[in-house]
């Protein structure tokens, strides 16, 4: 028997919604990708690039127009019974039933995917004890904070043991504890060698969290490699950051006509100038400010953020809702969108 | 015991669903919707129609009983889910590892139970405190599983009704039971339809279970009980094809 490497393969996948009317719209377009055994995989796009569609064709809800899924082995098309059983799968909206308890949430979960009754018990306190709710677990859940009901969520999600988690938004909105939390869990399952598929707005989790980031822009797939290697590949966003002295005016316009200045942004109190060179830059900077009598407070290098990267590539600002509803036809969640 | 893959499969898709059945039973029934279109509204239409009647009391119970389990089980699939759609749980249940028929085949067993369950009532009632008779066991036994199975699969099928909302799903199907409820037999007996009449009451499935509780229960049946049951036993067969057929192209659509 071969070893599998990839526990998802995904090749020319494309979803044209409303396909034979004059409104078809082509919400992901020929994208191709593999997500290896154990890896924590990073899907990151600005609204309405298609994250959302490829995650629901991932999990057999949308059927694609064209292109194939493999999950553990398993053809998404043919056998999508088997690709089910391989997922736990955490919405953008958290979708537990408000009139159950944590508990009854999790065990009608564990039937429904086939948890052993002698295991779901004690299966379900050692989740609920994981994700601080076990003291809560027989009240129902509609009283929940959003951050609470974010974690009986994920817990659904992670009763049957999938071999793959598909995270869609997880920390997206919620307080510093669920976040904190939610991101231990996944560094913990990575730890144990689930395959974790993660889309989100937060760029910083995904540099953080993921061993590969794929960046998605207009259905298409824009750039795919660790967040480390991306960053490299970018070497024009690297900046000096510098911070004068109290009492310095200091003009943004002057320092952007430095040599091999591309940009100026202020940062706080500090002023960031992009680059391709930082080590010519700093030479004539010093020389710069030795002529106009300023003062540094601080000077610093900077390489590219992944942020950096995400904006280069798309052009856009990272947001924090995502409309792709409105190509379904469904209803809007929102009205955030890219600047 | 060793079962071969198909009758494993077979038997986790017959577990799951009788899981997503208790799952409905222990949230849904107690929902003002059910209560409103499911309890209330068969009880007022009753009260509307036996009022008046030169009938002994005990003889209008098969026409409640019948009324009964025909509006309470064909109210589940219509409040289930829509509402489910609605708060994304219906998603989950397809994104489980389970068939479309068995998510279906537990939403129409949570409305057989409620329809058996409450038609129950008026029907212990009846028989001991206002003189029904039950003289075929059997036939009241078998009528009330396969009505209860008809009627809420039917309700079933009118949940694929677009719309998210209980109502815009509810309203439509409650037209399209109103006019099943009067070409039933149940206001106009069979044999005073004429032709036509008779003709146009085939196409009602309440027809062959207000027939079939008449006859079980002391009164005169216009048809035998086996063409009364083997018409119900069609007719659940009818919508549950109808219904998965219809729920799968919605899916396809949708998404």
């Amino acid at each position: 028997m071969t070893e599998l490497n990839d526990a998802i393969q995904v090749s020319g996948l494309t979803k044209i919604y409303g396909a034979r009317t004059p409104t078809a719209a082509r919400a992901v377009d020929h994208i191709s990708f593999a997500v290896h055994v154990g890896e924590t995989f990073g899907f990151l796009g600005p609204n309405g690039a298609g994250k959302t569609t490829t995650i629901g064709m991932l999990t057999t809800l949308s059927e694609p127009t064209e292109g194939t899924i493999t999950v553990m082995g398993h053809d998404a098309r043919r056998d999508s019974y088997a690709v089910k059983e391989q997922l736990g799968i955490v919405p953008e909206v958290s979708n537990c039933y408000d009139e159950l308890s944590a508990w009854d949430n999790l065990i009608f979960t564990a039937r429904l995917y086939g948890v052993p009754r002698g295991e779901r018990e004690a299966r379900a306190a050692e989740l609920l004890k994981a994700f601080g709710l076990y003291e809560k677990r027989h009240l129902p859940t509609l009283g929940f904070s959003k951050g609470m009901k974010r974690r009986v969520t994920i817990v659904m999600a992670l009763i049957h043991r999938p071999r793959i988690l598909l995270l869609d938004e997880p920390t997206s909105g919620l307080d510093v504890q669920s976040v904190l939390l939610i991101r231990e869990m996944m560094h913990q399952l990575h730890d144990a060698g689930t395959t974790i598929f993660l889309t989100t707005h937060n760029i910083e989790e995904a540099n953080q969290s993921c061993q590969r980031v794929a960046i998605i822009h207009r259905g298409k797939i824009a750039a795919i490699d660790s967040p480390e290697r991306l960053k490299q590949s970018f070497q024009s966003v690297q900046a000096v950051e510098v911070g004068f002295n109290e009492n310095d005016r200091v003009s943004c316009d002057d320092l952007a006509r430095l040599p091999g200045v591309t940009q100026v942004r202020e940062q706080g109190d500090k002023v960031r100038l992009f680059t391709e060179s930082p080590g010519e830059l700093i030479p004539l900077l010093v020389d710069w400010a030795r002529a106009h009598k300023h003062t540094f407070a601080s000077l610093n290098t900077l390489g590219p953020t992944l942020e950096e990267v995400f904006v280069k590539i798309t052009g856009l600002e990272i947001a924090t809702r995502e409309p792709e509803e409105d190509l379904r036809g469904g209803r809007g969640k929102g009205t955030g969108r890219g600047k | 015991m060793n079962l071969s893959p198909s009758l494993t499969r077979l038997q986790h898709e017959a577990t799951r669903a009788w899981a997503i059945a208790e799952k409905d039973i222990r949230i849904y029934y107690a929902k003002p919707p059910v209560l409103m279109w499911g309890i209330m509204l068969p009880f007022f239409m009753f009260l509307s129609w036996s009022v008046g009647r030169n009938k002994p009391t005990g003889a209008l119970i098969p026409g409640l009983v019948a009324i009964t389990v025909f509006f309470t089980a064909s109210s589940i699939g219509p409040v289930i889910i829509p509402w489910e759609k609605r708060v994304r749980t219906f998603e989950r249940l397809l994104a489980a590892p389970v068939s479309l028929t068995a998510v279906l085949l537990g939403k129409t067993l949570a409305g057989l139970i409620f329809g058996i369950a409450v038609a129950l009532i008026p029907l212990i009632v009846g028989w001991i405190a206002l003189g029904a008779q039950v003289t075929d066991m059997l036939t009241l036994g078998l009528t009330l599983l396969l009505a209860a199975g008809a009627f809420s699969s039917l309700g079933v099928l009118f949940s694929t009704m677009p719309g998210r909302d209980v109502g815009s799903v509810m309203m439509p199907a409650t037209l399209i039971r109103w006019p099943l409820l009067f070409i039933s037999g149940l206001f106009i007996p069979l044999g005073d339809l004429g032709e036509w009449g008779l003709v146009v009451s085939f196409i009602s499935p309440l027809t062959f279970a207000n027939d079939a509780l008449n006859g079980a229960m002391g009164g005169t049946a216009y048809y035998t009980p086996i063409l009364n049951l083997t018409m119900l036993a069609a007719f659940w067969g009818l919508f549950v094809w109808a219904g998965l057929r219809l729920h799968e192209w919605g899916r396809r659509t949708e998404s």
